[in-house]
């Protein structure tokens, strides 16, 4: 044994080049992540709770359009709520996985691999549940195609200066381009499910949703290609969809909105929460299916170094907005800014501060970032926090804006909780579909870095078995 | 001769495809309809005059108080839909208050009685005209049988007019005393007194020639005396700017007046007189200052300024053991400075007041009630069961009267207990007669048909005369024939009886049009009454003092049941649906009270348990509860809205014989509870921002301006309103093709003209006192929803199901509000008493769309629901509306208002005009769905209607044609609106006013609403206070 002339204690994980040490051949890879499409019992108690907890976000939306929006606990002037914030939630969520399975793609980093099918059917779940939230906090939600530009006799078009109709144009781009990126990655390990299938119709269905896929040398030249095409055409929209949805509040002259620090703030805060999100939903899914070996701690270490990254940029925009209302001088924007921090909405702003800037150091600690426990229970805490930050946003200044008689105050009611619920739901309710008709991990991505010479069945050996969770950090990387 | 098709028997294909097609096309069409098929159905016959869809007037007389204003009141196809000032009346000259605009919501309202009614087993039954008028001839004939005819009751609400003369003759037929004139507002201390001075009960005060005006707690800017004209002539006064009145309070709460004074001196409950008798020189300042609790170096610069300044105007009001000799000493006093001819004008008297009794009649009224001696209750218009003192013990009385009768159109606490009930006409479908001004008769006409099965008091009366020959008449046959011959004399309706008091039908119909004619009324002559000992404020427990009021709204309790009324916040303490008690920070700090706590007040006549509300404006040892609300049983909006508080009060009188409402000892403590305070107020302080600008007047004369009235990121120099603004080239028309030159209405050159006008308004805050006429009048022109109502809110939803729920919500829908901010840096709950200078700098401003040449709602709506019209109108396209609500958000001004419920719904709870209140509804405008935003649209329903008939005449619009609903009812004349574009609008001249400020000119919205700053007059130098 050659000795080693400087081992550092903690060693930096290169995230580039992330090993899978206890998956030998691609049968395991096979058998192993596709283990998750069996249903078990647990799933279908959590398919149930997802779908009742979607039947009472229904019921109440649709008491909701009975009775009006006044059922909900709008307290004008906060005309906009829970489901503005909820809609910013979700779309913020739906950033992550676009940004894993493109950029980090783009920028060759291996820790993606086995986390990224998972973050991007994620944003594509996401995206669906935001989209609904314009429509669900509209007064006439029948109405909502008006938002669309579409030929009228009445010569009719939308107003282009409104952040509104941006928005309707940056969430259904960034819907359908997320939907095809899923869909392509998807293909050659639908092909995979296709001859694995027993069942004929079934067979056929999958048959028909690879496209044929032969595995032959052509289709992955091409499909490499057009995977790569793909990943170039998302990753600006990573940066522009939130950037746009904070045009929604920066183009606004509210106290609290009116900030050019919004676009770049709230793209690093989408990172930041969707990340949250991908370790909320990973976590459980690498314990309960036995993915430990695939999804390993290396991969954990590096994303949570993706989060502690983007809590400071957002840590850091919080203060710069804090600077920039004291050094701006406008007396409305200092007025909001102690109202919130300080005065009537100090609970929420520290919850956001708690959640998203203080919590988050704690992953400069590389032993907590390698302790999954801690980082779901921080995701969890990412995810209150977040949306907290986006009710700090839209509720206290709208609450607390020019005109002093109008100041109010803001409390959701049953309704808005309710239909916050049902959106869960209806998140988890597909997420689950998801992970029990098509493959979690990608199964030819993984594939591609088991080692050429463990591609076909071998005898395990049992050592190597014992080690896919690497306790020493940087082993395997 | 047939063809052969016609012989066949059976259906040939083609007539059966025909019919198919037919059939098929015509159910589809129906299909196509959203909502049931509706027809309209023309008259056969049209009435004259009526033209579907164009409006008629009616002069009338307004009832809803004592002062008798004329109205003008719009009709529209048979239906009143709105009651505008009379401009030549002498009292109101066109302006109207909130009360007298919703007189419309008493014709309309929904628990009106449908026709008469007798109680049959407890409960009232409806009865047949006939058969009413059967049973009170019966009852009546029974009382008169019973032998003690002479101690009947006739209580009858005051009104001016000829029906008292009419009921006494009637009563003096059947035997019965003369009637009892009540009402519980009028100020008995100030009408005795000025019948002792001046010599009449209510003299023109000519505020305009005063240059210091004092006030002893008369709150004449709401709801004392005759609130319109004295607004009228106060705000006339101070728009004069030099030579503008100096205003001086007194008095142990500060009211709307008090707010609008530049003076408050905060003086014991029932102490005032002190300060008058000291300004007479007949006490120290030194021992008034110990009487009043006020400092002496205050007093000492009040009689030194009341010394010095002349003309002035000192006015009385109050009530309590003391109040008729403050009023006597004060209307001496004006004598002795000189102001009697100058500023009180006995010679131009209202008539307002006269022939109203004191209501210490009714302290005998009641002890015979409880003896069992009055054998018939008739009662008409007044409420006593509810407007009476608890201490009185009116209502248990009432129930020992064997036979009781109301002639009150709609029901109340009174109605509640009588036998039977003659509902008369609303006060707008009747006849009548008033001399509102000495020398001057005003004339009352229905204004349309009667909404239900109601009958006129007099024709009941008279009709209840026909089974002549009198059957109970003692057997004195001469006096039976004498009656008989005096009733053939009488006209066949109360129409004749007007009739021929101006000399027949005739001059009448001469004088209807305007509603005016010079003539007089017989004198009336108010009975004496037994004066209960007052209660001496002291006599009794309690630590503080209690100072009920009556404000303009509810006033003594009648106008509780208008929705209107009860969603407009007072113009004090801005509350609406609810009683509270208020009382000062400190005297809540030292109880431990929050805002919102309840505390139970607790005299010797009642207990009163409601929130507490932290008013800065009342001394430290004072509680003040406002009358009014609370009833039980006088319709849906007033049932268990708030608390009583007359049942907190005494038997006692004043000297004069009215209710003493104020300083009356009470204890305060807290009791469990806590309920939301139902306030359109957010923060009642400026925090700098320059939203209601004042300006002293000794700094606008020199031109100095202050330096507080900077902003960083004020935009630099002065722009005409919104002139100067970016056309709105975003408009669509022609300029949908962004390859188009064309400009369409856009261009000033274009042929509608439109782009020519800038509708602009300006609002002068030295006039205006915050009354908030102009919000009713608002309401009533736009079809505004009442959002307060208990059932309003959610369906579903386990808490806030309360009067006001909505309003604790901000959901009121009020397009146009008054915002009353105090000059203050620090919250209610943190001020601290200041004997020194315990009135705080308060300032009113109405806030409604700015309608900015700029407007930053306009970019954010995705689907130009609001966009900018050529003539520079905000305009807000309600069908087009799809709720993004994105619009409000970015209103600076925050005059955006959501329909957050279906209140224009019919079928639903929420509904706001429930039938018949939608009768009022104006046609001209939209009644808004659910989940459309809404906004003022300058009343764009009457610039287009006035545009129109100008194009239709062939001419251009007249300067000053037309103006908005709130410009037309404003008592204080401060609104005034017009194109700013075109030189010789008013409104053109006053943006250029010295005074003249744009709210929030730092966002370069370019408003075309242009406040004048309010201006402070200081206490003059030399006298410090």
């Amino acid at each position: 044994m050659a000795t080693i002339a400087y081992e550092p204690k903690r060693p930096n994980i290169a995230s580039a080049n992330v090993q899978l040490p206890a998956v030998r051949d691609y049968e395991q890879v096979d058998t192993e992540i596709t283990a998750t499409l069996r249903p078990t019992k647990a799933w279908f108690a959590a398919l149930l709770v997802a779908m009742l907890c979607l039947a009472l976000g229904i019921s109440a939306w649709m008491y909701q359009i009975w009775g009006g929006l006044g059922v909900a606990g709008y307290n004008p002037p906060v005309m906009w709520g829970v489901y503005i914030i909820t809609f910013v939630f979700w779309v913020g969520i739906g950033h992550a996985g676009t940004l894993i399975s493109a950029i980090l793609y783009l920028f060759r980093a291996g820790f993606r691999t086995t986390i990224y099918r998972a973050a991007e059917a994620m944003t594509v779940f996401a995206v669906m549940t935001a989209g609904l939230f314009p429509i669900i906090h509209i007064g006439r939600p029948w109405k909502f195609f008006w938002l669309i530009p579409y030929p009228n006799w009445r010569l009719l078009w939308p107003q282009f200066k409104s952040p509104l109709v941006w928005d309707v144009f940056a969430i259904s781009t960034y819907l359908t381009i997320s939907t095809t990126f899923l869909f392509v990655g998807l293909i050659p390990d639908i092909a995979i499910l296709r001859d694995r299938e027993t069942n004929p119709l079934r067979k056929k269905i999958l048959a028909f949703l690879s496209f044929g896929w032969r595995n032959t040398e052509r289709e992955w030249r091409h499909f490499a290609r057009a995977y790569l095409f793909l990943a170039a055409v998302s990753t600006p929209l990573v940066l522009s969809v939130h950037s746009v949805v904070s045009f929604d509040f920066a183009m606004a002259l509210t106290p609290g909105w009116h900030t050019t620090i919004f676009p770049p703030y709230f793209v690093a805060g989408a990172i930041f929460s969707g990340i949250g999100m991908v370790f909320t939903i990973i976590i459980p899914i690498r314990k309960w299916f036995n993915l430990r070996h695939y999804v390993t701690l290396n991969h954990l270490d590096a994303a949570a170094k993706l989060a502690l990254a983007t809590s400071l940029i957002v840590g850091c925009a919080y203060m710069v907005e804090f600077f920039i209302a004291w050094y701006g001088g406008v007396k409305a924007e200092q007025d909001y800014f102690w109202n919130r921090v300080f005065g009537q909405w100090w609970w929420a702003a520290w919850i956001m501060l708690t959640c998203n800037m203080i919590l988050p150091l704690s992953l400069f600690s590389q032993q907590l970032r390698r302790n999954p426990t801690w980082l779901w229970i921080l995701s969890i805490f990412i995810n209150i926090g977040m949306w907290f930050e986006r009710f700090v946003i839209v509720v206290p200044s709208l609450s607390h804006e020019y005109e002093p008689w109008q100041w109010t105050t803001y409390a959701p009611t049953w309704v808005d909780y309710t239909i916050l619920l049902g959106s869960f739901g209806w998140f988890f309710m597909w997420f689950l579909l998801f992970i029990r008709q098509l493959p979690v991990i990608a199964l030819a991505e993984v594939k591609e870095i088991v080692p050429p010479r463990l591609k076909h069945a071998h005898a395990h050996t049992p050592d190597a078995a014992d080690d896919f969770e690497p306790e020493t950090p940087g082993a395997h990387s | 001769m047939t063809t052969p098709a016609e012989t066949t028997n059976g259906v040939k294909r083609r007539d059966f495809l025909k019919v198919l097609g037919v059939t098929g096309a015509a159910t589809t069409m129906v299909g196509c309809s959203t909502d049931q098929v509706e027809k309209l159905i023309p008259y056969v016959t049209s009435p004259d005059n009526s033209v579907p869809g164009v409006s008629n007037f009616y002069a009338t007389t307004c009832r809803e108080c004592a002062a008798g204003c004329g109205l003008i009141v719009e009709t529209r196809d048979g239906r009143a839909i709105r009651a505008d000032g009379n401009p030549d009346h002498p009292v109101n000259r066109g302006a109207v208050c909130a009360r007298g605009q919703a007189s419309l919501q008493g014709l309309y309202n929904p628990d009106r009685f449908r026709g008469p009614m007798i109680r049959q087993g407890g409960t009232l039954v409806p009865i047949a005209w006939d058969a009413a008028i059967d049973a009170l001839h019966k009852g009546v004939d029974t009382a008169m049988k019973s032998g003690k005819a002479g101690n009947a009751v006739f209580i009858n609400q005051h009104e001016q007019g000829l029906l008292h003369t009419f009921l006494d003759g009637w009563l003096k037929y059947r035997d019965m005393p003369a009637h009892i004139s009540y009402d519980a507002e009028a100020p008995f201390a100030t009408i005795a007194a000025n019948k002792a001075v001046y010599g009449v009960a209510w003299p023109k005060l000519d505020f305009g020639a005063a240059r210091l005006i004092v006030s002893f707690a008369a709150d004449f800017l709401d709801g004392w005396g005759l609130p319109v004209p004295q607004q009228l002539d106060f705000a006339d006064a101070r728009g004069k700017i030099e030579g503008a009145p100096r205003l001086v309070y007194i008095g142990p709460r500060r009211p709307l007046t008090g707010l609008n004074a530049d003076q408050w001196i905060a003086a014991k409950p029932g102490t005032a007189g002190m300060i008058a008798q000291m300004l007479a020189g007949k006490v120290t300042p030194a021992a008034a200052a110990k009487a009043t609790d006020v400092p002496q170096k205050t007093l000492e610069a009040l009689q030194k300024e009341v010394a010095s300044t002349k003309p002035s105007l000192l006015i009385a009001g109050g009530s309590g053991p003391k109040a008729l000799d403050l009023a006597t000493e004060v209307n001496t006093l004006n004598r002795t400075l000189g102001n009697v001819g100058v500023t009180v004008k006995p010679a131009e008297a209202y008539g307002a007041w006269e022939g109203v009794v004191p209501p210490a009649v009714l302290n005998d009224v009641v002890a015979a009630m409880e003896k069992g001696d009055v054998p018939a209750l008739f009662v008409r218009g007044a409420n006593p069961v509810y407007s009476t003192p608890a201490g009185l013990g009116f209502a248990a009385a009432v129930a020992k009267v064997p036979f009781k009768v109301s002639f009150s159109s709609v029901p109340d606490e009174t109605t509640a207990l009588c036998d039977l009930i003659l509902p008369d006409h609303h006060a707008l479908e009747s006849w009548g007669i008033a001399e509102p001004v000495k020398g001057t008769l005003g004339l009352q006409q229905p204004t349309m048909d009667p909404v239900f099965n109601t009958r006129s008091t007099a024709d009941v009366l008279l009709a209840s005369l026909k089974p002549l020959p009198c059957f109970a008449c003692p057997a004195d046959a001469a006096e039976d024939r004498q009656h008989a011959a005096d009733i053939a004399k009488w006209p066949a309706d109360y129409r004749g009886v007007v009739a021929a008091h101006i000399g027949g039908n005739a001059p009448l119909q001469a004088a209807l049009p305007k509603g005016l004619l010079t003539g007089s009324l017989p004198v009336r002559v108010a009975p004496t009454a037994r004066i209960m000992k007052p209660a001496i404020a002291g006599e009794a427990n309690g630590e503080y003092y209690l100072a009920t009021y009556a404000n303009l709204l509810m006033g003594d309790g009648r106008g509780a049941n208008k929705p209107w009324l009860q969603e407009l916040p007072d113009p004090v303490t801005k509350i609406c649906w609810q009683t509270v008690v208020e009382m000062h920070p400190e005297t809540a700090k030292k109880m431990g009270v929050e805002a919102g706590d309840h505390v139970t007040v607790k005299t010797a006549a009642g207990t009163l348990t409601a929130p507490a509300f932290l008013y800065i404006g009342v001394r430290p040892d004072t509680v003040a509860v406002m009358v009014g609300r609370g009833h039980t049983n006088a319709g849906r909006y007033a049932n268990n809205t708030g608390h009583n508080a007359w049942g907190l009060l005494p038997a006692s009188n004043d000297s004069a014989g009215g209710y003493q409402l104020v300083g009356v000892r009470c204890s305060v403590t807290k009791v469990d509870g806590h309920s939301m305070i139902v306030t359109t107020e957010g923060s009642g302080r400026q925090h700098g921002r320059g939203i209601a600008r004042a300006v002293s007047l000794q700094d606008l004369l020199s031109g100095k301006e202050p330096e507080h009235e900077e902003f960083i990121g004020q935009a630099p120099g002065k722009f005409l309103p919104g002139l100067r603004a970016p056309v709105a080239n975003d408009a669509q028309g022609e300029l949908g093709d962004p390859k188009s030159n064309e400009m369409g209405e856009y261009d000033p050159k274009h042929v509608s003209g439109r782009a020519k006008r800038r509708w602009a308004m300006t609002i002068d805050l030295a006039k205006c006192t915050g009354c908030s006429a102009c919000v009713t009048a608002c309401y009533a022109e736009n079809n505004i929803p009442t959002v307060g109502a208990e059932w309003q809110g959610p369906i579903l939803y386990p808490d806030r199901k309360f009067p006001g729920a909505n309003i604790t919500r901000s959901r009121e829908m009020a397009w146009l509000r008054l915002e009353r901010y105090y000059e203050l840096d620090r919250e209610y709950k943190d001020v601290a008493w200041n004997a020194d200078q315990p009135g705080v700098e308060a300032r009113v401003i109405p806030m409604l769309c700015q309608h900015c040449g700029n407007a930053p709602c306009e970019p954010v709506c995705p689907v130009y629901a609001t966009y900018h019209a050529p003539d520079g109108l905000n305009v807000q396209v309600y069908n087009r509306c799809v709720g993004t609500r994105y619009c409000s958000n970015n209103c600076p001004y925050k005059v955006r208002y959501f329909n957050w419920f279906g209140y224009g719904e019919p079928d639903r709870a929420q509904y706001a005009f429930p039938e018949p209140l939608h009768w009022q509804l104006n046609p001209d405008v939209t009644v808004r769905g659910k989940g459309v935003m809404e906004k003022c649209s300058f009343c764009v329903q009457r610039i287009r209607g006035a545009e129109t008939l100008a194009k239709v005449q062939g001419r251009e619009l007249a300067a000053d044609e037309f103006t908005t609903a709130c410009a037309a009812a404003c008592p204080s004349r401060a609104i005034v609106f017009g194109d700013a574009a075109d030189a010789n609008w008013s409104v053109a001249k006053l943006i250029d006013d010295r005074r003249a400020y744009h709210v929030f000119e730092e966002l370069n919205t370019y408003t075309a609403v242009v406040y004048l700053k309010k201006i402070n007059h200081p206490a003059p130098a030399g006298a410090t206070a």
